[in-house]
């Protein structure tokens, strides 16, 4: 079936099985591998992606899902300001260890930012409660995406 | 695995009366693909409907608000009529997995799913919520503690659907409102226990009450029988030595991979004594 979508800003077409789950479209059809595969289950937010301005687990999406939408990798969040500003105190705060989880956790951080951007914990808790850090290094994740609310607010970005 | 995509709501249904055996219908997908990958649907028609908008929304109807079968979570978190009106039931729906899955998860979807955990099913039990179930020619209202029959057994017959979700504004009015989802931690948790009840007191006596467990029986229910023994009771003088013998006969919790049903009812109880004597 041929499914149309934006993808990273860009109009894409691709001719797939609707039942084929989105994150190996991404993967495998467009080369995107930012989006890792961790449960599968839609358990873990190592797949997360922007889908229709809502972040999401990609491994329990279809291709057929993304027709007509707009979907927003890890690699498109990485080029947009907010994306960078993450990166820069994500690195400042080392709060990246093994660094599987940190595509997932940057997309939701990115929403975040985006949508409320409020520098406080619980709510940052909260927005990033779907993506798991088997390293455990929640609380220097957290440090960091506090400080891109920060620096957002006074106007640094 | 054939695929289906209707083009409106009458083609749907045209589909739908074509195929007599067992079939799944994908809206968001959360927990349509989580079985696909344990094997548990292989060569069953998919009929995708996350696109027939129709299905969609939250509107107020004179006293009731009506809930599509395809509003997400986050639709319901995000509602201000469902803010207004039935504020327990959006925020028991913070219990809920997790902002990612919130997003795509559907409200029909999780009821049609039939998980005996299912976060939400247990307030919308107490809240007296119906189901408007759709088919080609015919609509049906019946209440949601008549749509489960057992294990993933559903009173729906093979062309139908669950359309949407209806419960009074009054719902919550003037009750005493408790939900507990009691798991292994905060967020993307399974249920060990979910407890919902509303409660009315007048001088201390229980004038209406209303309870409903998960993950305590093949799917939630309402607790019927301990319901009627407890209206009329003075709140400081319960006999819990009654209740539980009442509440013995109305959940049968299990011993699996997330608890064990000695734990599972040491806490039932203990829930319901916290909610009984607040």
């Amino acid at each position: 079936m041929k499914i149309n979508f934006i993808l990273n800003k860009e109009a894409v077409s691709i001719d797939v099985d609707p039942m084929k789950r989105l994150l190996d479209v991404l993967r495998e059809d467009f080369g995107l591998m930012g989006s890792k595969e961790g449960c599968g289950e839609g358990e873990c937010g190592l797949c997360t992606v922007i889908y229709d301005n809502k972040p999401v687990t990609s491994c329990i999406l279809n291709a057929i899902h993304a027709d007509n939408k707009e979907i927003l990798t890890a690699e498109g969040v990485a080029e947009e300001p907010l994306g960078k500003l993450l990166i820069e105190c994500f690195d400042e705060t080392n709060a990246v260890q093994c660094g599987i989880c940190f595509p997932g956790f940057l997309v939701s951080s990115y929403h975040y930012l985006l949508t409320d951007g409020e520098p406080v914990l619980e709510k940052i808790k909260t927005a990033l409660s779907g993506n798991i850090c088997r390293c455990t290094g929640y609380k220097k994740i957290f440090e960091s995406v506090l400080l891109a609310c920060q620096r957002k607010k006074s106007g640094e970005a | 695995m054939k695929f289906y995509k209707p083009t409106s709501l009458p083609d749907l249904f045209r589909i739908v009366n074509d195929i007599e055996g067992k079939k799944y219908y994908l809206a968001g997908g959360t927990d349509i693909n989580v079985q696909i990958k344990k094997d548990m649907i292989k060569d069953e028609p998919v009929i995708f409907i996350n696109h027939l908008n129709e299905l969609r929304g939250i509107f107020e109807v004179e006293d009731k608000i009506i809930i599509g079968c395809l509003t997400s979570f986050k639709d319901l978190l995000e509602s201000i009529l469902i803010k207004k009106h039935l504020p327990y039931l959006q925020k028991s729906l913070n219990a809920f997995a997790s902002p990612l899955l919130q997003a795509m998860a559907s409200l029909g979807g999780n009821l049609a799913n039939g998980s005996p955990t299912a976060d939400l099913t247990p307030p919308l039990l107490v809240l007296d919520a119906k189901l408007k179930i759709l088919s080609r020619s015919k609509m049906r209202i019946i209440p949601l503690a008549e749509f489960y029959r057992g294990y993933k057994q559903f009173n729906l017959k093979h062309n139908e659907l669950i359309g949407a979700i209806i419960i009074s504004k009054q719902a919550e009015a003037g009750y005493d409102c408790f939900h507990r989802k009691i798991g292994s931690r905060k967020a993307l948790t399974i249920a060990k226990i979910g407890l919902a009840g509303l409660k009315k007191a007048e001088n201390g006596i229980i004038k209406d009450i209303k309870l409903a467990a998960g993950s305590l029986n093949e799917y939630p229910r309402r607790l019927i029988k301990l319901e009627e023994y407890l209206v009329g009771k003075s709140i400081d003088s319960l006999n819990f030595t009654d209740i539980e013998e009442i509440l013995q006969k109305e959940i049968t919790p299990i011993s699996d991979l997330r608890s064990d049903k000695e734990y599972r009812w040491q806490v039932t109880v203990n829930l319901l004594e916290t909610f009984l004597k607040n």
